[in-house]
Parts: structure tokens; C-alpha cells; sequence
């Protein structure tokens, strides 16, 4: 099996630079379409699936490999490896931007800066420290993905409804967006919302940019606050926006925070 | 916040349907709520105006909302089916399942959502899945003890062994030691019974090693097969002086297979042969070599296996019609057949009819294959 084809990878354009976009808990790289688009004409665009998700190969999805966020980082260097020219910049969405953080960490030399869209390096509470959720609430997050899957096969396809406002969605698109297999889908929710990497925040030297949300349950804002204190080179900037998706529900403003990040680092 | 005048009727209207209709902004806002809605979730509808349905969600629905239903609203403008728990004013969890669709409303788009109460799917979702990890569990288990239980035999099997082994070595010492007409009696039924019980404990032992996944081992080497054959069809003859054996080599050449193993699988045959065939009549045994891959088949007269039973027959455990004399004991011979046959790469095939009587026949396939 090809990284290609195991990640799905959709490489796009050419320039001075790589920008690696990676998708977030949820859905799969369809995420992107509001902001990917316009950076082909002035970088090269990588787009890729992580194991488990959207059009990956679901056979790739070893339980012990995925059992931590190491798993994807891994994947996510042979990708730069096969895919990217240039410096790389990392487009991480929530936890994806952990994933290129401990991918920047084990190959330093491969990527130039992160950046991370609504990140959060560890969503329990604990003690001082603000994630937004107990472990109790991930518990109920199972369960009402596990309410859903019991007739996923269906219940997630818009069916008739939708889609013909909007005719650029193929069939294929609508009816595999935000789908896989439900033990996949409840596992890499364990391992998302499980996880902590407070530790590596520091550790990271490359200028970052921290897109932050204004209203956000996933990513709240203390979270990225704390980010922004413990990361060395990062930036934070927050965008106006109720939600966890600003590149779906405001495209236009994450693209300038993302632009304005960019040029200050020469880009 | 007003929202353009709705004529009376089809407010009442509105207000009366059957599901509860709430009418969004993109960010979740609740611009409009019929009563149904109103009711259901125990708020006035000034309460819910103005609040996000996200709010209404559990902790874990408000995740599934963010990563899965708002992109999805985004991207394909609708949903459907969705199942959320939504908690009323009283802090009572409901269970719901909704529909929402996006559209324009003059300039602004909004979304449409429909929502119907879903408590009895609700139960009946949480008995399928309660129902689901019983059965995932009585199944674990199931396997478990099936384990055990196989593993407890290969132990027991391989412990019997030994107290075994001496017996036997007891039997021989006495017999050279001059013994009375009486004793020597005693003495060959007692080797005769250590021979079976060695033989059952051997089969034993492939069983385990059969079921716990490594399979048989076998050795193939180039063999004699006729010449091997012939050897034990002459012991199993002084084993069963009342039986008539018959032996039909053709063809010429040697081989591949374990004889070790040709000879086991050829007692067990002829033993099942002899158990459940016409006692009046002789047992057949053939061996053939020919270029396209040699064979071995038992054939016996009598009474035919019933087909419903010649599908199961190779499974361990399963017995013939009629219990045999007492020397075929828990039906592993016809499962160890077959797992020597695969071992060796071949394969073991039964035909039974009243009128052809039945016959089992072990392929070996060419050494080249």
C-alpha cells in the first residue's frame, strides 16, 4: 500500500514552500475546501485523509499504531517525505495540530512553522489547567456517536435534502464526508480526546500561529492562551467565530490570520 | 429581534404540528420555536429565543454537534436522522432525533430544524446495544472456556502418557517371565487395551494441536506408500483376526508423505471401517499411484451414512449411526484424518451409498504441486 493511497494525499500547485493541510477528529480533508483552493496558486498544497478517516485505507488502521497521536505524526513525516517541496508549513485543525506538532518534534529539519487551527493540547481538566471537558463528558461523547453509528449507514447522507443547492457536492462526496467505521471513529475519539501534550508545547522553537476561536467549546480560549504563554515562537490570533471549524464558518478570516502569519515569516 | 409576521392560521398551525420546529442562525441561535418545541423542552418561547441549541445538548452531543453536524450543515446544508440528547429547562435528558436543512432567508441563511422525540427508539437502540455486548461477551467467554478445555486435554493427554508407557513396559516384562495359558490371557488384553488407550491419547494430542491453530505436523519424505500400507493392514489384520482385510495396491513409484501419519490415517479408517460395516464382509483398502497424485481409500459394505450426516462428519466430536463395539470412543478419527490429509496438502472425500457401500478417499497431491 502506497502513503498515497493509504492517506488519500491530494497534492496540488507549486511554489517556494509546501503547505500540508491535516484535518481534524470528525470529519476528513473535505474540511479544507473553503481554504485550500487559493493557496495552490501561490504554494504547493498537500491534502491528505488520516488513517481511519474519509478515503483512507481503513485496512491501515492498526489499533496499536493509532493508539497515540505518535502513530499519525509518523505518517505525516513519510508524507512530507513523499509529497512536499521545500519548507513545509503545517496546517493542523484541533487535533491535528498536536499530530504536526510531535511530527515537527521528531523530524525538526522538514518543517518550518505550524499552524494550528483551534488546537488544544489536552481537553480534561486537570487541577489548574482549563481543557473544557471531564472525562465523564468523552464518555458521553461515545455514546451519542455510538446512538449515531447504529444506523450509519444512512443517517449521515443528506439523502435528498440540500443537496441541490449546492450541485458542486458529488454523490460520492456527500454520501463519504464525515463517515467511517464506527469502532474507528469511537477509538480515535478515545485517543483525541484522551490525549495530552501540555509537555511538547514548549519544546517546539519554530514560529507557530495559534487560530483561535472566539467562541469555541472544543478549543476554548483559555486553552489557547495557555498555548500561546507556554510556546516559545507562537502567535496568537483569535478570529471572530461561534464553533470549532473558522476555515468552514469563516473562511475569509482565517485566511488573512493564516496570510499575515505568513508573510512575517517570509513566506 | 422581530421576525416577519406569520398570518394567524398558519402560526396556529405551526404551533400544532406534531414535531417540534425550531428555526436557527448558522451559529445555532434559535430565532423561532413552535410550541411543540416550546413544550417539549419546558421552555417559554422568549426563554428559547435568542439561546443556542447547542446549549440544549449534552456535553457529549455538543462535541458530536461541533466536529460532525455543524461541517456537515456547512458543507452539504443538510442533515438527517441525527440522534441528541437534548435537556429540557427541568434538567430531564430527552432523546430526539433531527432533521435539519440550511437555506436562504432573505440574505442570510438559516436552518430549518425538525425535531422528534425518539424515547421508545431510544430504548429499543439501547437494548440493541445492550443485547449487542452480552452476546460480544457470552461469546468472549464462550471461547475462553472452549480454550481451556482444549488445553486442559493436550495436558491431561500428554500426562496420561507416562503411567501409561509403564504399564505396557509391565505387560511385556511379565510376558517374558514365562507366565501361565490364563495369564498370558490377561497379559494380551491388557496390551491390547494400552494400545487403544495410546492410540486415543495420540489422537487426543493432534486434536489439540489441531484446533489450538498450529495445525498437524507432518514430515513428508519420498515413501513406499504400498509397501507402508501393506505393513499396517498386516498388524491391523492380528488386531481384528475376525475381519477380513483386503489390500489392492496399483501403480508404481513412491510418495511424498509422512508414513507415520499414512499409517494413522489408515487405522483410523479401518477402524471406523470395521466399528460400522457389514461385519460379513471384507474391508477394501487401495492404494494407487498414478503421475497426477497418489490416493488411499478404506471402502466397507453396509449400511450407508445418512447424507445430512456427511456434511459434519470430518468435525470433531461428531459420531457414525450406530455407537460401534466400544473401541471407537469421541469421534476425533475422521477430524484427524482430514487434518492429516491438509497437512499434507491433500484432501479426504466420502461417498456413501446402500448400494456401492462407502468408501473414504485420501488425495495426496504430486510432490511437485
Amino acid at each position: 500500500m502506497s502513503i498515497g493511497k493509504r492517506n488519500n494525499v491530494r497534492a496540488s500547485g507549486s511554489g517556494p514552500a509546501t503547505l500540508l493541510f491535516a484535518h481534524g477528529f470528525g470529519c476528513d480533508q473535505n474540511m479544507w475546501r473553503r481554504l485550500a483552493p487559493a493557496y495552490a496558486t501561490r504554494f504547493r498544497t498537500v491534502l491528505f485523509d488520516l488513517v481511519g478517516s474519509g478515503q483512507s485505507d481503513l485496512f491501515a488502521y492498526d489499533r496499536d499504531k493509532y493508539g497515540t497521536l505518535h502513530g499519525y505524526a509518523d505518517d505525516v513525516i513519510e508524507i512530507v517525505q513523499e509529497f512536499a517541496e521545500g519548507p513545509v508549513v503545517f496546517v493542523g485543525h484541533s487535533v491535528s495540530a498536536m499530530i504536526g506538532l510531535l511530527a515537527h518534534l521528531k523530524a525538526p529539519d522538514r518543517f518550518a512553522a505550524q499552524i494550528m487551527v483551534g488546537p488544544s493540547p489536552c481537553y480534561i481538566n486537570d487541577g489548574d489547567y482549563f481543557g473544557g471537558f471531564e472525562r465523564k463528558d468523552i464518555e458521553g461523547l461515545l455514546e451519542t456517536m455510538e446512538a449515531n453509528y447504529l444506523g450509519w449507514s444512512s443517517n449521515m447522507a443528506p439523502a435528498i435534502m440540500g443537496a441541490p443547492e449546492q450541485p458542486e457536492l458529488s454523490h460520492e462526496l456527500t454520501n463519504s464526508f464525515c463517515r467511517t467505521d464506527p469502532e474507528i471513529a469511537k477509538h480515535f475519539a478515545r485517543v483525541t480526546f484522551l490525549s495530552d501534550h501540555r509537555a511538547e508545547l514548549p519544546k517546539l522553537q519554530a514560529p507557530s500561529l495559534i487560530l483561535q476561536c472566539s467562541d469555541d467549546i472544543i478549543a476554548p480560549r483559555a486553552v489557547g492562551e495557555y498555548m500561546h504563554a507556554v510556546m516559545p515562537g507562537s502567535t496568537l490570533a483569535v478570529i471572530e467565530n461561534v464553533g470549532h471549524c473558522p476555515h468552514l464558518s469563516a473562511p475569509s478570516a482565517s485566511a488573512d490570520a493564516i496570510d499575515t502569519f505568513l508573510a512575517a515569516h517570509g513566506f | 429581534m422581530s421576525p416577519p409576521a406569520v398570518p394567524a392560521d398558519v402560526q396556529a398551525a405551526l404551533d400544532q404540528v406534531a414535531c417540534g420546529l425550531l428555526r436557527l442562525d448558522t451559529y445555532g441561535t434559535i430565532l423561532r420555536a413552535n410550541a411543540t418545541a416550546c413544550d417539549w423542552l419546558g421552555y417559554a418561547r422568549a426563554e428559547l429565543q435568542g439561546r443556542k441549541l447547542q446549549d440544549l445538548m449534552t456535553i457529549g452531543g455538543r462535541i458530536f454537534h461541533q466536529t460532525h453536524l455543524a461541517p456537515l450543515l456547512q458543507i452539504q446544508g443538510s442533515l438527517s436522522e441525527v440522534k441528541l440528547e437534548l435537556v429540557r429547562r427541568n434538567g430531564e435528558v430527552i432523546p430526539v432525533v433531527m432533521n435539519a436543512r440550511r437555506r436562504e432567508n432573505g440574505g442570510s441563511p438559516c436552518d430549518e430544524v425538525a425535531l422528534f422525540i425518539a424515547r421508545d427508539r431510544d430504548k429499543y437502540e439501547r437494548e440493541l446495544l445492550l443485547a449487542r455486548r452480552r452476546l460480544e461477551d457470552a461469546v468472549a467467554q464462550e471461547r475462553d472456556r472452549a480454550l481451556l478445555a482444549e488445553q486442559m486435554v493436550g495436558i491431561v493427554s500428554h500426562d496420561l502418557r507416562n503411567p501409561l508407557q509403564t504399564i505396557q513396559m509391565g505387560a511385556v516384562v511379565l510376558t517374558r517371565g514365562n507366565p501361565s495359558p490364563e495369564q498370558l490371557g490377561v497379559l494380551g488384553r491388557i496390551t491390547r487395551a494400552g494400545e487403544r488407550a495410546r492410540r486415543l491419547i495420540a489422537d487426543l494430542l493432534d486434536f489439540t494441536q489441531a484446533r489450538l491453530g498450529r495445525g498437524i505436523s507432518v514430515h513428508p519424505v519420498p515413501i513406499a506408500l504400498h509397501s507402508v500400507v501393506a505393513e499396517v493392514v498386516d498388524e491391523l489384520g492380528q488386531a481384528y483376526p475376525a475381519r477380513r482385510l483386503v489390500h489392492e495396491p496399483s501403480g508404481q513409484g513412491e510418495c511424498l508423505a509422512d508414513a507415520d501419519r499414512v499409517a494413522q490415517l489408515v487405522t483410523n479408517l479401518v477402524g471406523n471401517a470395521i466399528a460400522y460395516g457389514d461385519p460379513g464382509s471384507a474391508v477394501t483398502i487401495r492404494t494407487a499411484i498414478a503421475p497426477q497424485g497418489s490416493s488411499l481409500s478404506v471402502h466397507n459394505e453396509g449400511q450407508p451414512i445418512p447424507p445430512e450426516l456427511q456434511a459434519s462428519l470430518f468435525e470433531p466430536l461428531v459420531r457414525g449411526t450406530k455407537a460401534g463395539s466400544g473401541n471407537r470412543s469421541v469421534g476425533l478419527g475422521l477430524f484427524i484424518v482430514r487434518e492429516i490429509a491438509r497437512a499434507h496438502g491433500g484432501r479426504v472425500d466420502v461417498e456413501s451409498t446402500a448400494a456401492s457401500g462407502t468408501t473414504f478417499t485420501v488425495t495426496l497431491p504430486r510432490p511437485d504441486q
